[in-house]
C-alpha cells in the first residue's frame, strides 16, 4: 500500500509545528510504521536540531531534488527509532530552490518506501507553504488557543479547502489552569471558530522544552502528558479513530475544582 | 475560613479575558473573510432597518445582524433578527 503524505501546517510561526511533526512521526514509528519526516523550511531548518540529528547532515532535500545525491543519501536515520528518518532542509538556499512539481515527484518516490511521509511546513502562506502543501493528501493544522494563532489557522484552513484538502486540527499549548480561570479559550471555543475535525489536544509542558534541549522525542516519556497526547494523535492517524480525545486537566485541590464549577454556572 | 472566602470569590467576575478574545476574534475573522469594515456593516444595518420599516413596524434598536460560519462548509451566513411590532400594510397600500 502506498504511504500517506501528511502536511503539518499552521500559518503562524512558533505554535509547535516542528515539535508536533517530530513527535507524531516518532509515535507512528513506535507503532511499527516506516516514517519519514521532511523539513520544508528551506533556509531556516530546525527539525534536525529538534530531533537531535543536527550533526549528521550531509545532503539535504534540495540536493535530493536537484540530483546532487540519491534520495537514500539524504535520508538520516534516527538512532532511537529504527523506522524514523529525516530529510533535512538546506540552510544555504532559499524557498525558491524548490517547486511544487519537484516536491510532488520526491514524495511520490518516498511513498513507495514509507508508510507515512510527514511534511513540516514553514510558517507563512508563500512559496514554502505552496511547496509543502502541493504534495499532501492530508493536512494537520496546529494552533494554540490564542487570537493570533486562530486567525492565521482560519486563513490556512481556507487555503487548504481550496486545494481540496480537509484538514484536521491539533490544539497545542493548552494551559488548563488558565482555561479554568476563563483566561484562555478552551477547545470548544477554538472549534467554534475553526469548525474542522479535532485530532488532538496537547497541554503546555516543561518537558517539551527539556526534550527539545536534549534532542529527544516526548512520546517515549512516560511522565509527559504532552507526549501522551502526541502519541494518541499518532494512533488516531494510524487508524485508531475511536480513541477518545482527552481534554488536558489541571490537578488542583478539591476546593478549587468546586470554585471552577460554580464559575461555569 | 479561607475556603469560604474562595467560594465568595467564585461569584465575582474575575479574569475572563477569553470573552474579550472571543468577541474580538469573531469580528476579526468576519472582516478578514468578507473584507468589509465596521462602517459598511453599520450602513447595511441602517439600510435593512429602512427597508423593513417600509413594511413593518419594528424596534430599530432590537434589530441584530449576525454573521456565522455555515457548518461543515466554508461559507458565511447572515442572519437578521428583529421583533415585528405590527404591520404597515395599510399605509403601504394608501
Amino acid at each position: 500500500m502506498p504511504g500517506r503524505i501528511i502536511v503539518i501546517t499552521s500559518g503562524k510561526g512558533g505554535v509547535g509545528k516542528t515539535t508536533a511533526t517530530f513527535n507524531i512521526g516518532a509515535g507512528l514509528a513506535v507503532k511499527g510504521n516506516r516514517v519519514v519526516v521532511i523539513d520544508m523550511d528551506i533556509g531556516l531548518r530546525n527539525l534536525d536540531i529538534v530531533m537531535g540529528l543536527e550533526n549528521r547532515i550531509v545532503f539535504t532535500i534540495v540536493d535530493a531534488i536537484n540530483g546532487r545525491c540519491r534520495i537514500k543519501q539524504a535520508l538520516i536515520k534516527n538512532r532511537k527509532f529504527d523506522n524514523l528518518y529525516l530529510i533535512p532542509a538546506s540552510q544555504s538556499d532559499n524557498k525558491d530552490a524548490l517547486t511544487p512539481e519537484s516536491v510532488i515527484k520526491l514524495c511520490e518516490n518516498l511513498r513507495k518506501e514509507f508508510d507515512f511521509i510527514l511534511i513540516d511546513c514553514p510558517a507563512g502562506i508563500e512559496q514554502g507553504f505552496v511547496n509543502s502543501v502541493s504534495a499532501a493528501d492530508e493536512a494537520i493544522v496546529v494552533c494554540t488557543p490564542e487570537v493570533t494563532s486562530i486567525r492565521d489557522a482560519d486563513r490556512v484552513i481556507g487555503l487548504l479547502y481550496s486545494r481540496q484538502i480537509t484538514p484536521k486540527l491539533l490544539i497545542n499549548r493548552i494551559v488548563p489552569e488558565m482555561v479554568a480561570k476563563r483566561d484562555m479559550l478552551n477547545h470548544k471555543d477554538v472549534l467554534e471558530f475553526l469548525s474542522i475535525e479535532l485530532i488532538g489536544l496537547v497541554p503546555m509542558e516543561e518537558q517539551v522544552i527539556i526534550c527539545t534541549n536534549n534532542g529527544i522525542p516526548l512520546v517515549t516519556r512516560k511522565a509527559s502528558k504532552a507526549g501522551e497526547a502526541f502519541l494518541r494523535v499518532a494512533m488516531r492517524i494510524n487508524g485508531d479513530s475511536n480513541l477518545p480525545i482527552e481534554v488536558p486537566k489541571n490537578h488542583k485541590s478539591f476546593w478549587d475544582k468546586i470554585g471552577v464549577r460554580l464559575k461555569k454556572k | 475560613m479561607f475556603n469560604l472566602f474562595k467560594w465568595f470569590k467564585c461569584f465575582k467576575k474575575s479574569g475572563q479575558s477569553k470573552e474579550t478574545a472571543k468577541k474580538r476574534l469573531q469580528i476579526t475573522l468576519l472582516y478578514d473573510k468578507l473584507e468589509i469594515s465596521k462602517d459598511i456593516l453599520d450602513d447595511l444595518n441602517q439600510e435593512i432597518i429602512e427597508v423593513i420599516s417600509r413594511y413593518f413596524m419594528i424596534d430599530k434598536n432590537a434589530l441584530t445582524l449576525d454573521f456565522r460560519k455555515a457548518h461543515h462548509e466554508h461559507l458565511s451566513v447572515l442572519t437578521v433578527n428583529t421583533p415585528i411590532l405590527g404591520s404597515k400594510l395599510k399605509k403601504a397600500g394608501s
